[in-house]
């Protein structure tokens, strides 16, 4: 099993000249040590006016200096917004391909839509048509990685013939990903041949229906991309100490303060009648676990390394190729102390879950995606 | 840093509130009652002070506006209009009841009694038409709130997500004042969506003054439905956060 860290960058008030900055430079700290310490993938958000909860407005940009200062982590987009009054799919394509290329080949693309009113209405998007968007999207994005002209007539977008550019050093193409939150979308994306990156923290037992009938759908898909990306990734959080009772505390300070923070913004339901369902997912669950007091919610890694060890393994055995964790919230654990969770993690708990920990990164690239290691990888 | 929470000035606010007989009242059902509500978003930061403390703002913070008639309840038809400012009590939305107007007297005593309704008496009108749904409150011929829903379209109604009132009232018991959850059962026969018009709102009748100011339209939606004003299951503490001041009633 993988493991990656998933960037919210959430930034507490008072805002001063220099808190995001801190946050940003503290996340990059966090990146440094992660790629040396061997985790697989860094994540980040494209979330807008989601104001402390998130300040990852340009992920790219993030993703950008991310891939300055390390050397094998892989870089998603987790994920990029497919809603035209966010972005043309043009841009997110010449995006995409120019990080691919600063990264040497090392950047994973997460699709998706938006669920909040707070966001979509900003934007004056209509949460109706999302759906559709980001299909077009994703079904435009690998040609206009690979064609060298292109052009298309569809639905909610169309250009003219071009030549778009540049071109992602990764052939055929990066591995394509769909962050899965409403009910229905892990069909979506193995349809598409899309791996499916989890975006709620649901148990093991309310996910592994989902993950059965993705792995039962994606053997018969017709991809979007040039190949099949069967993976699936879920969220949790972590904070590992060598100490129980004190991983499980700060960890739920973690966790507790997600919910009110989260639930502030007007999900799409709420603001408009729509069919644009968004799921309780991680809200849901995190209430149920709020409703016990310091206790260690199951299925998530905070606590001891044998606490996490078992509850990973729980992932694991159900086929969770990867776990994406949530560092922090609104800083309330300081840097020293998330550094130190994660390098815990990576000595205690990391090793239970690979046969080779120093594999080369070749080994590691290779094995991140079946059809891209297949089809040259980098 | 807390998140954001409200800052109404409870205790000024509560001068003029209702006093509730007890929470042990039965449900009211309220057959084939017409109902046209507004969400608008208003401007986040005066919104703040039209939110108790124990309620954290929604951002965008967003109001609703909400016309309904029910021809038939337990004490026979009646009107009523109100302005609710959206908020969240922990992590539910919860919609605090800045001002209602009500057309029966019997009405009006039974909604304060009962549930908290911070009701005054006013003429309510609503008429639904093909092409334009209007509603109208107003007192001795002045309008108050006048809301119109054109571009009428069928919506289906699973749609719909009422959000639960939250009033503002005095406890007869003790006299403490007391965030009373409403929760409304909706059982849909029709549903239509439309473009929304806001002709006239008097915010000082509605209490809002300077602080409820309308940004930008969200939604507006006709509906005829069987609704159920439910049992009080939940009363909270409205200078205390919610997820930490509200008691459960058994």
């Amino acid at each position: 099993m993988k493991f990656g860290i998933a960037y919210e960058i959430s930034v507490p008030r008072p805002w001063t000249r220099e808190s995001e900055k801190t946050v940003y430079d503290r996340c990059l700290e966090q990146v440094r040590l992660a790629d040396q310490l061997g985790f697989d993938f860094i994540w980040a958000v494209e979330h807008h006016f989601l104001e402390e909860y998130s300040h990852c407005s340009s992920p790219e940009l993030f993703l950008t200096a991310c891939a300055m200062i390390t050397q094998r982590i892989r870089l998603g987009f987790g994920i990029v917004v497919c809603v035209p009054e966010y972005s043309s799919p043009i841009r997110i394509a010449e995006r995409t391909a120019t990080l691919d290329i600063l990264s040497g080949g090392r950047l994973e693309v997460g699709t998706g839509r938006s669920a909040t009113w707070t966001e979509l209405g900003g934007f004056r998007a209509n949460p109706d048509e999302t759906k559709k968007t980001w299909d077009e999207f994703v079904h435009c994005l690998p040609k206009m990685w690979t064609q060298e002209r292109y052009s298309y007539q569809g639905v909610t977008w169309s250009m003219p013939q071009r030549t778009i550019l540049p071109k992602p050093y990764q052939k055929p193409h990066p591995p394509l990903w769909v962050a899965v939150t409403s009910p229905g979308t892990e069909v979506d994306a193995a349809e598409r041949g899309l791996g499916s990156l989890g975006l709620t923290f649901g148990t093991v037992e309310e996910q592994e229906e989902k993950l059965k009938r993705y792995r039962r759908i994606i053997r018969n898909c017709e991809p979007v991309g040039d190949f099949v990306n069967e993976q699936v990734a879920t969220i949790n959080f972590l904070y590992c100490h060598e100490d129980n009772a004190q991983g499980v505390a700060t960890g739920r300070r973690v966790t507790d303060r997600f919910i009110p923070l989260a639930t502030q913004f007007v999900h799409n339901p709420e603001a408009i009648p729509t069919r644009s369902g968004a799921s309780q997912g991680l809200l849901a669950t995190l209430r149920r676990q709020a409703a016990a007091p310091g206790a260690a919610p199951p299925g998530i890694a905070i606590g001891d390394p044998a606490r996490i060890t078992r509850e990973l393994k729980k992932w694991e055995a159900m086929g969770i190729d990867c776990v994406n964790f949530i560092l922090n919230v609104l800083e309330v654990v300081p840097q020293e102390q998330v550094l130190d969770s994660l390098r815990l993690f990576a000595r205690e708990v990391m090793p239970h879950f690979r046969d080779g920990r120093g594999e080369s990164e070749d080994e590691a690239l290779k094995s991140t995606s079946r059809q891209s290691a297949a089809a040259g990888g980098r | 840093m807390p998140p954001r929470y409200g800052k109404l000035d409870v205790s000024d606010w509560g001068k003029s509130a209702p006093t509730i007989n007890g929470y042990r009242t039965e449900p009211w059902k309220l057959n084939g009652a017409r109902l046209l509500e507004f969400r608008y978003e208003v401007d986040d930061g005066p919104a703040d002070a039209l939110l108790p403390p124990a309620l954290h703002p929604a951002m965008p913070a967003y109001a609703t506006f909400t016309v309904m008639d029910s021809p038939d309840s337990p004490i026979g038809r009646f009107m009523l209009g109100e302005v609710r400012i959206v908020g969240r009590a922990g992590g539910r939305p919860a919609a605090f009841v800045a001002a209602s107007f009500c057309d029966s007297e019997v009405a009006s005593r039974e909604l304060s009694a009962r549930w908290g309704y911070p009701v005054k008496p006013a003429d309510v009108k609503l008429t639904a038409q093909h092409f334009v749904i209007a509603a109208r409150v107003s007192t001795n011929g002045h309008p108050m709130l006048e809301l119109e829903l054109r571009n009428r379209r069928p919506l289906p109604a699973v749609h719909l997500q009422p959000l639960p009132s939250m009033n503002l009232a005095r406890n007869s018991e003790n006299g403490n004042l007391v965030l009373v959850q409403v929760d409304i059962d909706a059982v849909f026969a029709q549903s239509d969506g439309g473009s929304e018009r806001v002709i006239k709102l008097d915010r000082d009748a509605f209490r809002g003054a300077e602080n409820l100011r309308l940004m930008s339209p969200m939604s507006a939606t006709f509906a005829v439905a069987e609704l159920t004003l439910a049992r009080i299951q939940l009363i909270c503490d409205p200078e205390s956060p919610a997820e930490s001041g509200t008691i459960y009633l058994d």
